[in-house]
């Protein structure tokens, strides 16, 4: 696809997240019923969950790309493992922002070694680590190859990490959606839930597909530079 | 394939009477090592808590930052005149580089690690006696999937500007598993716990070796092709 396609698919994506945002953020302060044990503080839940869900799939992709690029040396899939990371990134530390704000009130603390905290925390530190990788060579094939290799172990490095800290006692609630018997949620808390997961899911598409853009821009002008040198 | 087991022996063998002959790196982690055990002796407060209930702890963090200072430096003195290229160079396979700079690394950072056991152990006056050989295969196993994670991500860093300080950054965050298990394990034993209460720890430890040992052999030849 033309920069100018990945542009226009970018800015559909990136549109339609934002309206469903307006939506979802309406639907989450005065649709959905109030949760009977929690209170007002869990609604948050219609951000965390969504944005936790996003940051997975981006770090998955960032991955899976990196693999698929140490294979096949293809410029594009470093530049989408690139996009993706970054944006499992960000979405990683909403989830790590919006996590304790609700942990205070409901378990009376910001902060604790919980699995799942704990997991998207080292994430976060892989993935940081991913980036002074990259931008700590002074050739960028090296960079692209060191930065593969960190986020592969990270993600190889993925069930050690959960099984190990699972040896702990786990305050986490239990999930209410993806279990064997179907989801236990009340069906407007699910609607909400599932808007959420769909907005997140664009808004991350479209940005994504912008960076991917830019990354593509930024390829094409450094050819150029260098082409009257040569 | 016994070509292949040479090859790894003959570049362990290189590497070995390096650190034999220079004693720089496990100089360094020795006394690293034993003075650790000083400090942390000093950060307890006897009154508040029981040094016995944190030593493994405190061995398990000793290993990791003396390992770091040590392993971090595996690729230091080849780069510094080249003599890496002529290592890659040469016809063996690059798992096999990686493999015998594990088995070198590994050599060295097991006998600081026995050395903060010992260290520790009189320092902290623990009674490891009974359950010794278990503690030593524990540490044997922590030993192996640090070093395994450390040599690789040693690679990636002495090719970037800006070399060791990179390296915490990038290993640190992997760690996690081997010091739940490892100090899981370690700790019940030297309170004369029975085996059979860490033997899912130990288990898990071994598999974590097993994959970052795993894992550095095939992804090694990526970070040092040019």
């Amino acid at each position: 696809m033309s920069t100018a396609g990945v542009r226009r698919g970018a800015t559909g994506f990136t549109l339609l997240g934002l309206a469903g945002l307006i939506g979802l953020f309406w639907m989450s302060f005065f649709w959905v019923s109030t949760e009977v044990n929690q209170g007002i503080v869990q609604r948050i839940f219609y951000v965390h969950v969504p944005a936790a869900w996003t940051s997975f799939l981006a770090i998955g992709i960032a991955a899976l790309c990196s693999g698929v690029y140490l294979w096949l040396r293809d410029e594009k899939l470093d530049r989408a493992a690139v996009c993706a990371a970054e944006g499992g990134l960000v979405f990683a530390t909403i989830v790590l922002l919006t996590g304790p704000l609700w942990g205070k009130i409901a378990w009376g603390t910001y902060w604790n070694w919980e699995p799942r905290l704990t997991l998207t925390l080292l994430l976060w530190f892989v993935f940081v680590g991913y980036f002074m990788v990259r931008n700590a060579t002074e050739d960028p094939e090296k960079g692209k190859r060191f930065a593969a290799v960190v986020a592969i172990v990270g993600a190889i490095d993925i069930p050690f990490i959960h099984l190990s800290v699972i040896w702990f006692r786990s305050l986490h609630p239990e999930p209410v959606v993806a279990k064997p018997d179907g989801p236990t949620l009340p069906g407007d808390m699910l609607a909400t839930l599932m808007v959420g997961l769909g907005v997140f899911t664009l808004l991350f598409l479209g940005l994504f597909l912008f960076r991917y853009a830019l990354e593509g821009l930024r390829s094409e002008a450094d050819l150029r530079a260098r082409r009257p040198a040569s | 394939m016994s070509a292949y087991f040479r090859q790894v022996c003959a570049i362990v063998k290189k590497d070995v009477l390096l650190e034999v002959r220079s004693r720089d790196r496990i100089t360094a982690m020795g006394a690293f090592a034993v003075l650790a055990g000083v400090l942390f002796n000093f950060s307890i407060d006897t009154t508040t808590t029981r040094p016995q209930d944190v030593a493994a702890g405190l061995i398990w963090m000793t290993l990791i930052f003396g390992g770091l200072l040590g392993v971090g430096r595996t690729f230091h003195l080849e780069a510094q005149d080249g003599a890496f290229q002529g290592v890659l160079t040469s016809p063996v396979p690059k798992d096999a580089i990686f493999l015998a700079k594990v088995i070198a690394n590994f050599t060295l950072l097991y006998a600081v690690s026995l050395l903060v056991l010992g260290v520790f152990a009189l320092f902290f006056s623990l009674d490891i006696g009974p359950n010794l050989p278990w503690i030593m295969v524990i540490l044997a196993l922590g030993s192996l999937g640090f070093v395994a994670l450390a040599t690789l991500f040693a690679a990636v860093s002495t090719g970037t500007t800006m070399g060791e300080t990179l390296l915490p950054v990038l290993v640190f965050p992997l760690l996690v598993p081997m010091v739940v298990f490892g100090v899981g394990s370690t700790g019940r034993l030297m309170n004369g716990r029975p085996f059979d209460e860490v033997e899912g720890n130990v288990r898990m430890l071994g598999a974590f070796a097993f994959a970052a040992v795993a894992a550095g052999a095939v992804l090694f030849r990526y970070v040092v092709e040019d």
